[in-house]
Order: structure tokens, then sequence, then C-alpha cells
């Protein structure tokens, strides 16, 4: 029971920080906080929906070509919103950035009710995923296990891309220097849309991955986010690692306080998230995290 | 000086033609439905089936010359399955459009909001999908009715089916992190209780509002090897207990008993279990008894909106057409008329004959279903079967034990 109940919180924290990477990634570099981001992630569960049927249905195969899929058009769609407004206001102050992203939510939200309507949708789940690996009495249901997996997958393809690629080390430049990366002609542009790009990619990779695993509707976007932000200010907001902390730390305090204090698995959770920002006013992480 | 004269004589002008207004107009004036209704928000589904019925219901009612011979007009606003929002609109509705009989509310919070005005300005509000029994208890205020189970109610029926399978020794019970959950599961459990004293009944837990990742609780619950879990859940959380439980093997080791309507049973879909899913639904049509007016009502409903029609869409018509009902019977739309007449006529609707409003508490006999998830052929959806009908009069609470329960509220 406690075993099945730490992979149950290991799942869903790998989950949580599928959806979290994406924002924490586009922070770290542009700082800005993109409340959309739950939004698009709606958008890639949405997308995948439409396309589950139409590649090789019920199979492994045609499940992920139609996630990755849904997410490079998620993708695209992210860029041409940062090219046509983000890009404007990067040296906004803050009150200006919450106003411009969360109008995407809204437009992505009522885009979306007038497409599939306000009913929920069922994304059904791939034949070879249904079942569960059953030692003694124990169940470790397939889908989520699979989805770690890729979950891990996409943390290693990040870590690669990000400390052993040109393409990471001029990420990081522009995030540790803007100015000096600039100077020394970088082209500042580009590295933000296609961090941009990325973001919105993982967005909408986690929606479709997550889809035939709860219900998908309109309302989706506020749901995802809240629980996102919750793991990144853990995780120290910019910074990857600390998501991947927050996500795992979040997902196993809730499923073992559901187990050992039902009525308070919730709040423990805001109880470390007080915890973490306490200790990070007194210096502990070096204040602002990349 | 000639100002002050003018704005005398606009003054006195206006006076008179309001005056003249309401002495003369009444014949023709509509009859104005106020619709306040959860069009977005987490409402708005069950708000737009709920609409949508309404609006074939005011069609027929117009095709019939209206209500006492005046048109019926529908006056649509948005209360964003937002309290604030609903009191907002439903005083406009009532101030500036004059309407004279408020509906349409979905969510539990939004409708005692709007019940609140109604009671303000002494205008008839019912509603047809929200159903907190508050509202008839420590709530109650005399210009309201409900025309549906409450959660009380809805709780009862699914204790009175869980009690009748007396294979199942054990239940373990789980409901959403808010007042329909916790009454939904103590209903529950003390009405089993009292029907199955050999029945263990397990100790609650409650995912909070909305939750989606059931594992946790799914684990928790399988951990009692209950032969049933009663689920007061809906919407997110249900669908994720459902299409995450299977990796559980939830389905194989124990039973589900939940809300169940068609539009969940429609969301669902392929993901539905092949069986020990047990539903409890207010008025799914194809449970409903196939008179000739059920009928009729399911393919125009099928017509216009090229889809079946919901249980929030049978109560949003049987709702408008039992005010109709009222009225013609008061002969009148005055508010304290309809009042009286809401429980002196017995109204036969889709729902089945005989249903009637009671006076104490403003609540309508109205039936619950519980039966059994399954595939069938008819349909591209599940459905339920080996449906039971409880009638509702058996599962109203007794008038002394809501007496007591206000007493107790007051204090």
């Amino acid at each position: 029971m406690v075993m099945i109940q730490f992979v149950n919180g290991l799942m869903e924290g790998m989950t949580l920080f599928l959806i979290a990477s994406g924002l924490t990634l586009i922070f770290g570099v542009s700082r800005i906080i993109n409340f959309a981001h739950g939004s698009l992630y709606m958008l890639g569960a949405f997308l995948t929906y439409e396309l589950v049927p139409l590649i090789a249905p019920g199979t492994l195969l045609g499940f992920f070509a139609s996630v990755i899929i849904g997410a490079a058009v998620v993708s695209l769609i992210g860029v041409v919103f940062e090219v046509t407004a983000l890009r404007r206001i990067y040296h906004a102050d803050g009150l200006m950035q919450l106003i411009v992203t969360i109008a995407l939510v809204l437009i992505i939200r009522d885009v979306v009710r007038m497409v599939w309507g306000p009913n929920s949708i069922t994304v059904p789940m791939p034949d070879a995923l249904m079942g569960a690996i059953v030692v003694g009495e124990n169940y470790f249901p397939m889908f989520p296990i699979v989805v770690f997996a890729a979950g891990l997958v996409i943390v290693l393809a990040m870590i690669w891309v990000i400390y052993f690629t040109r393409a990471g080390i001029l990420l990081r430049a522009g995030t540790d220097d803007r100015g000096m990366a600039a100077l020394l002609g970088i082209n500042e542009r580009l590295i933000f849309t296609s961090v941009f790009a990325a973001g919105a990619f993982l967005a909408g990779l986690a929606g479709g991955l997550s889809a035939p695993y709860g219900e998908v509707n309109h309302l989706l976007d506020t749901t995802v986010i809240v629980s996102a932000f919750i793991v990144c200010v853990i995780g120290g907001l910019g910074n990857l690692y600390g998501a991947l902390a927050g996500a795992l730390v979040v997902g196993v305090t809730k499923a073992m306080g559901v187990m050992y204090f039902p009525r308070l698995s919730m709040v423990l959770i805001f109880l470390i998230m007080a915890a973490v920002l306490i200790g990070r006013s007194l210096g502990r992480q070096g204040g602002s995290a990349r | 000086m000639l100002e002050v004269n003018r704005g005398g004589f606009a003054a006195l002008g206006l006076a008179l033609m309001t005056a003249f207004a309401g002495q003369t107009a009444r014949a023709e004036e509509p009859v104005k439905i106020g619709f306040a209704a959860d069009l977005t928000g987490a409402c708005a589904a069950l708000s737009e089936d709920e609409m949508n019925a309404v609006k074939i219901a005011v069609d027929e009612l117009n095709a019939k010359g209206g209500i006492l011979g005046r048109k019926v007009e529908l006056v649509v606003r948005d209360s964003q399955t937002k309290p604030d929002e609903g009191a907002k609109v439903a005083r406009e509705l009532i101030v500036d459009q004059k309407v004279d009989v408020l509906t349409g509310v979905c969510s539990s919070a939004v409708m005692l909001a709007e019940s609140a005005v109604s009671a303000e300005f002494k205008i008839p509000f019912y509603a047809t999908i929200g159903s907190t029994q508050r509202a008839n208890i420590e709530l109650y205020q005399p210009y309201f009715w409900q025309t549906q189970a409450n959660a009380t109610m809805e709780a009862y029926a699914a204790a009175e089916y869980v009690a009748k399978k007396s294979e199942w020794k054990t239940i373990a019970t789980m409901g959403s992190d808010y007042e329909w959950g916790h009454t939904s599961v103590a209903a529950f459990s003390e009405r089993l209780k009292k029907l199955r004293p050999d029945v263990t009944i397990i100790e609650p837990i409650f995912p909070k509002v909305g939750e989606t990742a059931m594992a946790p609780y799914i684990t928790t619950a399988l951990n009692t090897k209950p032969d049933a879990v009663f689920a007061a859940l809906f919407g997110g959380s249900l669908g994720s207990l459902i299409k995450q439980g299977q990796g559980f093997g939830f389905f194989q080791r124990t039973n589900l008993v939940t809300l169940m309507t068609v539009d969940t049973l429609q969301s669902m879909g392929s993901a539905m279990p092949a069986s020990n899913v047990y539903g409890i639904a207010r008025a799914p049509f194809f449970a409903l008894e196939q008179t000739p007016e059920v009928k009729a009502f399911v393919e125009k409903y099928r017509a216009a909106y090229k889809e079946y029609p919901t249980d929030w869409s049978i109560n949003g018509y049987d709702g408008l057409m039992f005010y109709a009902a009222a009225a013609e019977h008061a002969k009148s739309v005055a508010p304290d008329a309809i009042i009286k007449a809401i429980s002196e006529i017995s109204y036969d609707g889709l729902r089945g004959k005989g249903l009637k409003v009671r006076a104490f508490d403003g609540q309508m006999n109205a039936p619950s279903y519980v039966g059994k998830a399954a595939k069938v052929a008819d349909y591209d959806f599940p459905i339920l079967t080996e449906i039971e009908k409880f009638d509702g009069a058996a599962l109203m609470m007794p008038e002394d034990a809501i007496a007591e329960a206000r007493k107790a509220a007051k204090k």
C-alpha cells in the first residue's frame, strides 16, 4: 500500500513536471510568467483528441505520433503569439505582461469552447496501456508508468540540449546576462522565440500525454496553471532541476497525505510551499534561481 | 423658471405614462422568464443543455397561445457560475427587465445567491439543476421551489439501491470536498445504516473539488477491500476516477456507485468499464416512460440540436412547463398567486405523472433513477440498464425533520 501510494505520487509528480517545465523554461530566459501555459496544455489535449482517430487508432505509435504532432502545432501557435504580442512587451512591467498573457488565456478558452463545445471529451487510451502490472495484490497501472518514462526521456533531452549543445550555451548565456550576450552578437530575439516555441511544445506535449487519463474540457487551463505554479514556486521559477524536484515532492506528499492525513493532504503542499518561500527569502537558495 | 417647468412636466408625463402602462398593457405584455444561468464557467455544459430545452418549451407554449393568453418571453443572462454575478443579474432581471419568474441556475452557490434576491424582491424563483437542500432547509424562503431531487434525496436513492445488493457487505465512501460531497456521503451512510445494519461503511475520503489525480484516492479506497464504493463526485474528478481506476483493476475488484447523468455517459463513451459501474441519474431520457410526449420531446430536441437531451434538458423543460401549469391554475402570474398554486397542482411531466411541490420547503417529489451502466446496441454511448425509479415522495425529508434542522441551523 505504501509502495503503491509512493509510485502514485511519483507518477503524478512527473505529470506535474511536464506541465511546469515549459513554464519555468520560458520564465528562466525571458522573465515572462506565461499565464497562457495552461491554455497551451489544453490545446495539446484537444489536438491529440482530434489526431488520435486519424493516426493508427488504438496503437502506441499512433498515440505518441498524435501527441507529438499536436505539440508541434501548439508550438507554432506559441511562436505566432510570441512574435505578434509578447515580443513587444519584454521590457514592459510585469502587469502588462500579465494582461497580455491572460488575454491569450481568454481567447484560447473561447475558441476551444466554440470549436469543441462545453462538454467534456474523452481521449481513448491506447489499447496496450489499458492494463496494469500486477505484483501479488498490488496494481501498477501501465499508462502512468509509460507517461513517467516519457517524462524521463524529456528531462534527459532537456538536460542534453541545455548543457551539451551550442543552442544550450546560447540559451544559458542569454539567461545569465542578456546585455553581454547581445554585445557578443547573439541574436536575442531568436533565442526568445525558440525558447517560447520549446516551452509551448512542452505544454502541448504534457496536455496530449495526460489527455487519456482524465477529463478534457475548456476549463482545463486554470486547473493546470495553478498546479504548475505551485511546483514552480517550490522549485524556484526558472530552475529546471528545481521544477523536477518540486513536482516529485508535491506528487509524493499528496499521495502519502491522502493515506495518512486525508483531511490535510492539500494543506501539506502549501506548508511545503510556505517553508520554501521563507527559507529562500533567508538566502539559502541564493535569491532568484536560474 | 422655464427650465423648472419643463422638468416638472417631464416628470409628470413620465409618472402618468408609467401609471397608464401599468393599467392597460397587462393583457398584451409577455410573461417574462428571467433565465439567469451559468452559461460560462464550471456549469457551462449543463446550463446550455437546460437552456436548449427551455427554448423548446417556450416555443411550444407560444404555439399554444402562451401562458394565460400572453406570449412567453425568455430573457437570458449569464451568471458565470459565480454567486455575486448571479445575484447581480438576478437583480437586473427583476428591476430592469421586470421578469415574472426567475430560473436557470445550475451551481448550488449561485442558486442560494439568486434565491436571496428572489426573497428580497418577492419574485418567484425555481431551480431545475442546482440541488442543495440548504435551499429547502435553513435558507428556505417562500418564493422558492426546486423541481429535481435535492442532494439528500439522491443519496437516499443510492442507499436504497445499494441496500438491495445483499452480497455487498463493505462499502467505501468518497466525496468532493465541499458541501455537496459531504452531505451526499452523510445522507447515503445514514440511510444505508438504517436499511442494512449488517453493512460496514468505511470512513469517507474527500478529494478536493476538481481533483483529477485520483490514483491516491483509488488506492486508499481499494485498500479497504470494499464490495462497492459510493462516490459523490462529478465532472473531472468522476471522469478521472473511472479512467484511472481501470489501471488499478478497480472494476474487477469492486463496484462503483456514483452520479451518472446522460452527459457523463456520453463523454465517457468507450472509456466506460464493461461492468461494475452503477449510476444515479435525474432524468435519463432512455429510462423515462416512453409516452407520446416524451417521444415527441426527444425527437424535437434531437432535430434542433443534433444530440440527445440530457437530464438537465429534461428537467429544464419540466420546470418551465410546471410553472406554466401553476400560472394557468392560478389564472395569474402574480408572485403570491403562483406560490399558492405550486403546491395545489399535480403536474404530469416528462418524468411521469403526479409531480407536486411541497409547500413546507418548496421541494418537488421528483424521482431519481439508479441503474447499471452498460453498452447496448441502440446507442453509441453507454446507458443505464436494470434501472430502478425511486419515487421522490419516499425520499423527501419529513417536515418535522426539516423543522428540526432549521432550528438547529439557527443556533
